[in-house]
Protein backbone atom coordinates (compact mmCIF):
# COMPACT_ATOMS: atom_id res chain seq x y z
CA UNK A 1 0.00 0.00 0.00
CA UNK A 2 1.21 3.76 -0.57
CA UNK A 3 1.32 6.09 2.02
CA UNK A 4 -2.12 7.83 0.35
CA UNK A 5 -3.70 4.04 0.64
CA UNK A 6 -3.09 3.91 4.36
CA UNK A 7 -4.23 7.52 4.92
CA UNK A 8 -7.15 6.83 2.93
CA UNK A 9 -7.70 3.61 5.41
CA UNK A 10 -6.84 5.51 8.21
CA UNK A 11 -9.68 8.64 7.50
CA UNK A 12 -12.13 5.92 6.53
CA UNK A 13 -12.00 4.16 9.63
CA UNK A 14 -12.01 7.50 11.64
CA UNK A 15 -15.01 8.50 9.35
CA UNK A 16 -16.56 5.64 10.86
CA UNK A 17 -16.02 6.08 14.60
CA UNK A 18 -17.36 9.75 14.02
CA UNK A 19 -20.77 8.08 12.48
CA UNK A 20 -20.85 6.53 15.78
CA UNK A 21 -20.36 9.03 17.90
CA UNK A 22 -22.92 11.17 16.83
CA UNK A 23 -26.54 10.55 17.70
CA UNK A 24 -28.84 8.32 15.21
CA UNK A 25 -30.05 9.74 12.29
CA UNK A 26 -33.67 9.14 11.69
CA UNK A 27 -34.60 8.53 7.80
CA UNK A 28 -37.75 10.48 6.89
CA UNK A 29 -40.35 8.32 5.57
CA UNK A 30 -39.29 5.28 8.67
CA UNK A 31 -39.77 6.17 12.49
CA UNK A 32 -36.92 4.04 13.40
CA UNK A 33 -33.49 5.80 13.88
CA UNK A 34 -30.30 3.96 12.48
CA UNK A 35 -26.58 4.29 13.28
CA UNK A 36 -24.82 4.79 10.80
CA UNK A 37 -21.80 3.29 11.89
CA UNK A 38 -23.05 -0.36 10.64
CA UNK A 39 -23.33 1.36 7.13
CA UNK A 40 -19.63 0.85 7.47
CA UNK A 41 -18.58 -2.30 5.78
CA UNK A 42 -21.21 -1.39 2.98
CA UNK A 43 -20.23 2.02 2.52
CA UNK A 44 -16.07 1.27 2.68
CA UNK A 45 -16.58 -1.11 -0.31
CA UNK A 46 -18.27 1.11 -2.14
CA UNK A 47 -16.44 4.04 -2.03
CA UNK A 48 -12.65 2.69 -1.68
CA UNK A 49 -12.86 -0.54 -2.35
CA UNK A 50 -12.11 -4.09 -1.55
CA UNK A 51 -8.28 -3.71 -0.41
CA UNK A 52 -8.71 -0.65 1.02
CA UNK A 53 -12.03 -0.80 2.33
CA UNK A 54 -11.21 -4.54 4.45
CA UNK A 55 -8.22 -2.77 5.58
CA UNK A 56 -10.52 -0.17 7.22
CA UNK A 57 -12.80 -2.35 8.61
CA UNK A 58 -10.10 -4.24 10.43
CA UNK A 59 -8.02 -1.38 11.47
CA UNK A 60 -11.17 -0.15 13.00
CA UNK A 61 -11.70 -3.70 14.68
CA UNK A 62 -8.26 -3.07 16.05
CA UNK A 63 -8.94 -0.19 17.95
CA UNK A 64 -11.85 -1.67 19.20
CA UNK A 65 -9.69 -4.67 20.54
CA UNK A 66 -6.61 -2.51 21.73
CA UNK A 67 -9.40 -0.62 24.20
CA UNK A 68 -10.93 2.16 22.50
CA UNK A 69 -14.76 3.11 22.79
CA UNK A 70 -14.93 3.55 19.19
CA UNK A 71 -18.27 1.74 18.12
CA UNK A 72 -21.70 2.87 18.47
CA UNK A 73 -22.78 3.79 22.01
CA UNK A 74 -19.27 4.16 23.34
CA UNK A 75 -18.73 0.05 23.03
CA UNK A 76 -15.09 -0.92 23.01
CA UNK A 77 -13.00 -3.36 24.48
CA UNK A 78 -12.20 -7.05 24.35
CA UNK A 79 -15.21 -7.89 25.57
CA UNK A 80 -17.27 -6.91 22.73
CA UNK A 81 -15.39 -9.56 21.08
CA UNK A 82 -16.66 -12.23 23.52
CA UNK A 83 -20.13 -11.38 23.38
CA UNK A 84 -22.38 -13.37 21.43
CA UNK A 85 -22.72 -10.85 17.95
CA UNK A 86 -18.90 -10.90 18.08
CA UNK A 87 -19.07 -12.30 14.45
CA UNK A 88 -21.12 -9.70 12.89
CA UNK A 89 -18.11 -7.34 13.88
CA UNK A 90 -16.09 -9.75 12.11
CA UNK A 91 -18.13 -10.29 9.09
CA UNK A 92 -17.29 -6.53 8.36
CA UNK A 93 -13.95 -6.94 7.16
CA UNK A 94 -14.68 -9.87 4.89
CA UNK A 95 -17.85 -8.18 4.13
CA UNK A 96 -16.38 -4.80 3.11
CA UNK A 97 -13.66 -7.23 1.14
CA UNK A 98 -16.93 -8.77 -1.22
CA UNK A 99 -18.84 -5.50 -1.48
CA UNK A 100 -15.64 -3.86 -2.88
CA UNK A 101 -14.76 -6.50 -5.28
CA UNK A 102 -17.94 -6.83 -6.91
CA UNK A 103 -18.07 -3.05 -6.64
CA UNK A 104 -15.00 -2.50 -8.91
CA UNK A 105 -16.02 -5.12 -11.31
CA UNK A 106 -19.62 -4.17 -12.25
CA UNK A 107 -19.25 -0.39 -11.73
CA UNK A 108 -17.85 1.85 -14.73
CA UNK A 109 -17.37 5.78 -14.29
CA UNK A 110 -19.11 6.09 -17.56
CA UNK A 111 -21.80 3.60 -17.12
CA UNK A 112 -25.82 5.30 -16.86
CA UNK A 113 -27.07 6.01 -13.67
CA UNK A 114 -29.06 3.16 -13.02
CA UNK A 115 -26.62 0.98 -13.52
CA UNK A 116 -24.62 2.32 -11.24
CA UNK A 117 -26.55 2.09 -8.71
CA UNK A 118 -28.14 -1.64 -9.15
CA UNK A 119 -24.48 -2.46 -9.51
CA UNK A 120 -23.31 -0.86 -5.80
CA UNK A 121 -26.52 -1.90 -4.24
CA UNK A 122 -25.85 -5.79 -5.34
CA UNK A 123 -22.47 -5.39 -4.17
CA UNK A 124 -24.28 -4.14 -0.91
CA UNK A 125 -26.17 -6.75 -0.23
CA UNK A 126 -24.35 -9.44 -1.26
CA UNK A 127 -20.95 -8.18 0.57
CA UNK A 128 -22.81 -5.98 3.82
CA UNK A 129 -25.77 -8.26 4.16
CA UNK A 130 -25.48 -12.12 2.84
CA UNK A 131 -21.70 -12.42 3.86
CA UNK A 132 -21.95 -10.34 6.83
CA UNK A 133 -24.87 -12.35 8.26
CA UNK A 134 -22.63 -16.09 7.33
CA UNK A 135 -20.24 -14.98 9.88
CA UNK A 136 -22.23 -13.79 12.27
CA UNK A 137 -24.64 -16.33 12.49
CA UNK A 138 -21.94 -19.23 12.57
CA UNK A 139 -20.49 -17.21 15.51
CA UNK A 140 -24.35 -16.89 17.16
CA UNK A 141 -24.78 -20.61 16.66
CA UNK A 142 -21.17 -21.39 18.13
CA UNK A 143 -22.47 -19.09 21.22
CA UNK A 144 -25.85 -19.91 21.94
CA UNK A 145 -25.89 -23.55 22.87
CA UNK A 146 -28.31 -25.56 21.59
CA UNK A 147 -31.30 -23.22 20.75
CA UNK A 148 -29.10 -21.71 17.46
CA UNK A 149 -31.52 -22.34 15.11
CA UNK A 150 -34.15 -20.49 16.90
CA UNK A 151 -31.64 -17.70 17.63
CA UNK A 152 -30.36 -17.35 14.37
CA UNK A 153 -34.33 -16.99 13.08
CA UNK A 154 -34.98 -14.42 15.26
CA UNK A 155 -32.02 -12.05 14.16
CA UNK A 156 -34.26 -11.77 10.59
CA UNK A 157 -36.07 -8.62 12.24
CA UNK A 158 -32.74 -6.79 11.63
CA UNK A 159 -33.09 -7.52 7.59
CA UNK A 160 -35.55 -5.14 6.57
CA UNK A 161 -33.02 -2.27 8.18
CA UNK A 162 -30.39 -3.86 6.61
CA UNK A 163 -31.56 -3.72 3.19
CA UNK A 164 -32.79 -0.04 3.53
CA UNK A 165 -28.78 0.63 4.46
CA UNK A 166 -27.80 -1.31 1.38
CA UNK A 167 -29.89 1.09 -0.16
CA UNK A 168 -28.23 4.33 1.07
CA UNK A 169 -24.63 2.99 1.05
CA UNK A 170 -25.27 2.33 -2.73
CA UNK A 171 -26.49 6.18 -3.12
CA UNK A 172 -23.63 7.23 -0.97
CA UNK A 173 -21.70 5.10 -3.02
CA UNK A 174 -22.19 6.51 -6.76
CA UNK A 175 -22.50 10.13 -5.14
CA UNK A 176 -18.88 9.88 -3.71
CA UNK A 177 -17.98 8.10 -7.46
CA UNK A 178 -19.27 11.44 -8.83
CA UNK A 179 -18.10 13.78 -6.87
CA UNK A 180 -14.45 12.31 -6.15
CA UNK A 181 -13.80 9.18 -7.66
CA UNK A 182 -11.48 6.85 -5.65
CA UNK A 183 -13.23 3.12 -6.66
CA UNK A 184 -11.18 2.07 -9.15
CA UNK A 185 -7.36 3.32 -8.17
CA UNK A 186 -5.42 0.69 -7.42
CA UNK A 187 -4.89 -0.09 -4.13
CA UNK B 1 -11.42 13.26 22.87
CA UNK B 2 -10.83 9.59 22.19
CA UNK B 3 -9.62 7.87 25.73
CA UNK B 4 -8.58 4.04 26.47
CA UNK B 5 -10.68 2.10 28.71
CA UNK B 6 -7.71 0.99 31.25
CA UNK B 7 -7.98 1.95 34.64
CA UNK B 8 -4.83 2.97 36.16
CA UNK B 9 -4.03 0.66 39.23
CA UNK B 10 -1.06 -1.62 40.32
CA UNK B 11 -3.33 -5.26 41.00
CA UNK B 12 -1.57 -8.63 39.68
CA UNK B 13 -3.55 -8.07 36.49
CA UNK B 14 -1.76 -4.86 36.13
CA UNK B 15 1.27 -6.43 36.53
CA UNK B 16 1.06 -9.54 34.22
CA UNK B 17 2.27 -9.42 30.26
CA UNK B 18 0.13 -8.36 27.73
CA UNK B 19 0.70 -11.83 26.27
CA UNK B 20 0.16 -13.38 29.29
CA UNK B 21 -3.06 -11.59 29.61
CA UNK B 22 -4.33 -12.91 26.27
CA UNK B 23 -2.69 -16.41 26.68
CA UNK B 24 -4.88 -16.92 30.08
CA UNK B 25 -7.73 -15.33 28.00
CA UNK B 26 -8.22 -17.54 25.19
CA UNK B 27 -7.67 -20.55 27.69
CA UNK B 28 -10.48 -19.45 29.74
CA UNK B 29 -12.54 -19.25 26.47
CA UNK B 30 -11.72 -22.34 25.66
CA UNK B 31 -11.99 -24.22 29.06
CA UNK B 32 -15.53 -22.58 29.20
CA UNK B 33 -16.99 -24.09 26.11
CA UNK B 34 -16.17 -27.37 26.69
CA UNK B 35 -18.28 -27.99 29.76
CA UNK B 36 -21.99 -27.59 30.85
CA UNK B 37 -21.48 -28.51 34.48
CA UNK B 38 -22.95 -25.64 36.22
CA UNK B 39 -21.29 -26.38 39.23
CA UNK B 40 -18.03 -25.15 37.38
CA UNK B 41 -19.88 -22.29 35.18
CA UNK B 42 -21.39 -21.04 38.33
CA UNK B 43 -17.97 -20.16 40.11
CA UNK B 44 -16.53 -19.03 36.76
CA UNK B 45 -19.04 -16.42 36.63
CA UNK B 46 -18.67 -15.12 40.49
CA UNK B 47 -14.56 -15.71 40.15
CA UNK B 48 -14.61 -13.25 36.40
CA UNK B 49 -17.17 -10.73 38.10
CA UNK B 50 -14.50 -10.61 41.36
CA UNK B 51 -11.42 -10.02 39.00
CA UNK B 52 -13.09 -7.64 36.90
CA UNK B 53 -14.14 -5.41 40.22
CA UNK B 54 -11.38 -6.19 41.72
CA UNK B 55 -9.63 -3.72 38.75
CA UNK B 56 -10.66 -0.91 40.74
CA UNK B 57 -13.42 -0.07 37.83
CA UNK B 58 -16.02 0.18 40.75
CA UNK B 59 -19.51 -1.11 40.04
CA UNK B 60 -21.03 1.86 37.90
CA UNK B 61 -18.08 2.25 35.56
CA UNK B 62 -18.17 -1.65 35.32
CA UNK B 63 -21.55 -1.69 34.54
CA UNK B 64 -22.01 0.63 32.61
CA UNK B 65 -19.19 -1.04 29.73
CA UNK B 66 -20.37 -4.25 30.18
CA UNK B 67 -24.36 -4.25 29.89
CA UNK B 68 -24.50 -3.95 25.92
CA UNK B 69 -23.06 -7.20 25.43
CA UNK B 70 -24.58 -8.49 28.74
CA UNK B 71 -27.59 -8.00 27.11
CA UNK B 72 -27.09 -9.41 23.99
CA UNK B 73 -25.46 -12.44 26.21
CA UNK B 74 -29.28 -12.26 28.15
CA UNK B 75 -31.19 -12.54 25.12
CA UNK B 76 -29.07 -15.77 23.59
CA UNK B 77 -30.19 -17.31 27.38
CA UNK B 78 -33.36 -16.61 27.20
CA UNK B 79 -34.03 -18.16 24.26
CA UNK B 80 -32.46 -21.33 25.25
CA UNK B 81 -34.84 -21.10 28.23
CA UNK B 82 -37.79 -20.92 25.83
CA UNK B 83 -36.64 -23.15 23.32
CA UNK B 84 -34.43 -25.69 25.22
CA UNK B 85 -34.04 -26.26 29.13
CA UNK B 86 -33.28 -23.74 32.09
CA UNK B 87 -30.51 -26.04 32.64
CA UNK B 88 -29.24 -24.83 29.48
CA UNK B 89 -29.88 -21.73 29.69
CA UNK B 90 -28.48 -20.94 33.29
CA UNK B 91 -25.52 -22.64 31.69
CA UNK B 92 -25.00 -20.51 28.56
CA UNK B 93 -25.71 -17.20 30.54
CA UNK B 94 -22.97 -18.45 33.15
CA UNK B 95 -20.22 -19.22 30.36
CA UNK B 96 -20.56 -16.26 28.28
CA UNK B 97 -21.44 -13.65 30.85
CA UNK B 98 -17.83 -15.11 32.72
CA UNK B 99 -16.22 -14.68 29.20
CA UNK B 100 -17.25 -11.09 28.86
CA UNK B 101 -16.29 -10.09 32.25
CA UNK B 102 -12.59 -12.18 31.74
CA UNK B 103 -12.45 -10.04 28.89
CA UNK B 104 -13.78 -6.60 29.88
CA UNK B 105 -10.90 -7.13 32.93
CA UNK B 106 -7.88 -7.49 30.38
CA UNK B 107 -9.14 -4.53 29.00
CA UNK B 108 -9.10 -2.44 32.30
CA UNK B 109 -5.90 -3.16 33.24
CA UNK B 110 -4.08 -3.12 30.00
CA UNK B 111 -3.08 0.47 28.44
CA UNK B 112 -3.00 1.43 24.62
CA UNK B 113 0.85 1.96 24.37
CA UNK B 114 1.32 -1.71 25.84
CA UNK B 115 -1.36 -2.93 23.57
CA UNK B 116 0.24 -1.60 20.61
CA UNK B 117 3.25 -3.16 21.71
CA UNK B 118 2.22 -6.28 21.81
CA UNK B 119 0.27 -5.59 18.06
CA UNK B 120 3.15 -4.57 16.61
CA UNK B 121 5.27 -7.57 17.85
CA UNK B 122 2.21 -10.09 16.87
CA UNK B 123 2.26 -8.39 13.48
CA UNK B 124 6.31 -9.40 13.49
CA UNK B 125 6.15 -12.85 11.64
CA UNK B 126 3.72 -11.08 8.97
CA UNK B 127 6.16 -8.42 8.32
CA UNK B 128 8.67 -10.93 7.33
CA UNK B 129 6.24 -12.42 4.92
CA UNK B 130 6.02 -8.99 3.52
CA UNK B 131 2.06 -9.03 3.96
CA UNK B 132 2.23 -6.17 6.84
CA UNK B 133 4.07 -3.59 8.32
CA UNK B 134 3.66 -3.18 12.08
CA UNK B 135 5.06 0.62 11.57
CA UNK B 136 2.15 1.18 8.80
CA UNK B 137 -0.29 0.10 11.37
CA UNK B 138 1.07 2.17 14.38
CA UNK B 139 0.87 5.18 11.26
CA UNK B 140 -2.80 4.05 10.85
CA UNK B 141 -4.03 4.06 14.41
CA UNK B 142 -2.12 7.54 15.01
CA UNK B 143 -3.52 8.85 12.09
CA UNK B 144 -7.17 7.79 12.94
CA UNK B 145 -6.63 9.52 17.13
CA UNK B 146 -5.32 12.08 15.75
CA UNK B 147 -8.66 13.20 13.12
CA UNK B 148 -11.23 12.16 14.58
CA UNK B 149 -12.13 15.34 16.29
CA UNK B 150 -11.54 17.15 12.97
CA UNK B 151 -14.13 14.95 11.60
CA UNK B 152 -16.37 15.12 14.31
CA UNK B 153 -15.88 19.17 13.81
CA UNK B 154 -16.49 18.68 10.39
CA UNK B 155 -20.01 16.82 10.93
CA UNK B 156 -20.56 19.62 13.08
CA UNK B 157 -20.85 22.39 10.52
CA UNK B 158 -22.50 19.87 7.75
CA UNK B 159 -25.20 19.80 10.05
CA UNK B 160 -25.03 23.46 10.77
CA UNK B 161 -25.45 23.88 7.02
CA UNK B 162 -28.48 22.12 7.02
CA UNK B 163 -30.13 24.00 9.93
CA UNK B 164 -29.43 27.21 8.02
CA UNK B 165 -30.88 26.01 4.79
CA UNK B 166 -33.80 24.39 7.28
CA UNK B 167 -33.33 20.85 6.31
CA UNK B 168 -33.37 17.93 8.31
CA UNK B 169 -30.19 15.76 9.06
CA UNK B 170 -30.69 12.69 6.66
CA UNK B 171 -27.73 10.10 6.22
CA UNK B 172 -27.16 10.80 2.17
CA UNK B 173 -27.08 14.57 2.73
CA UNK B 174 -24.85 14.15 5.53
CA UNK B 175 -22.58 10.97 4.37
CA UNK B 176 -21.32 12.52 0.89
CA UNK B 177 -20.40 15.88 2.30
CA UNK B 178 -18.73 14.22 5.22
CA UNK B 179 -16.99 11.62 3.02
CA UNK B 180 -15.69 13.23 0.29
CA UNK B 181 -14.48 16.40 2.80
CA UNK B 182 -12.55 14.09 4.70
CA UNK B 183 -11.26 11.78 2.28
CA UNK B 184 -10.16 14.94 -0.17
CA UNK B 185 -7.11 15.75 2.43
CA UNK B 186 -5.66 12.04 1.81
CA UNK B 187 -3.40 13.40 -0.88
CA UNK B 188 -1.91 16.33 1.62
CA UNK B 189 -1.46 14.45 4.58
CA UNK B 190 0.12 11.50 2.45
CA UNK B 191 2.69 14.19 1.02
CA UNK B 192 3.39 15.60 4.88
CA UNK B 193 3.88 12.01 5.72
CA UNK B 194 6.16 11.36 2.31
CA UNK B 195 7.87 15.05 3.30
CA UNK B 196 8.95 14.01 6.59
CA UNK B 197 10.37 10.69 5.82
CA UNK B 198 7.93 8.70 7.99
CA UNK B 199 7.70 5.68 5.99
CA UNK B 200 11.70 5.50 5.15
CA UNK B 201 12.34 1.50 3.64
Amino acid sequence: MTTRDIVLVALFAAIMIVLGLIPPVTLGFIPVPITAQSLGPMLAGCIIGARRGAASMLLLLLLVAIGLPVLSGGRGGLAVFAGPTAGYLVGWVVGAFVTGLIAERFVREGQKEVLQLAAFLGAAVIGGILVNYLFGLAWLAHMSGKAFLEVSLASAVFLPGDLLKAAIAALAGRAVLAGYPLLHQRA
Amino acid sequence: MLNGLDIEGRTLLHRLPVRGKLVLLFTAAILLFLTSDLRILGPALAAAAVLFLSTGIGLREAFRRVRFVLFTVALVAAANYVFVSPREAAAVLCRLSALVLLAAAVTATTGIPAFMDEVARLLAPFERLGLVRAADVSLAVGLVIRFVPEILARYGEISAAHKARGLPVRPLTLLTPLVILTLKDADTIAMAIDARGFRRH
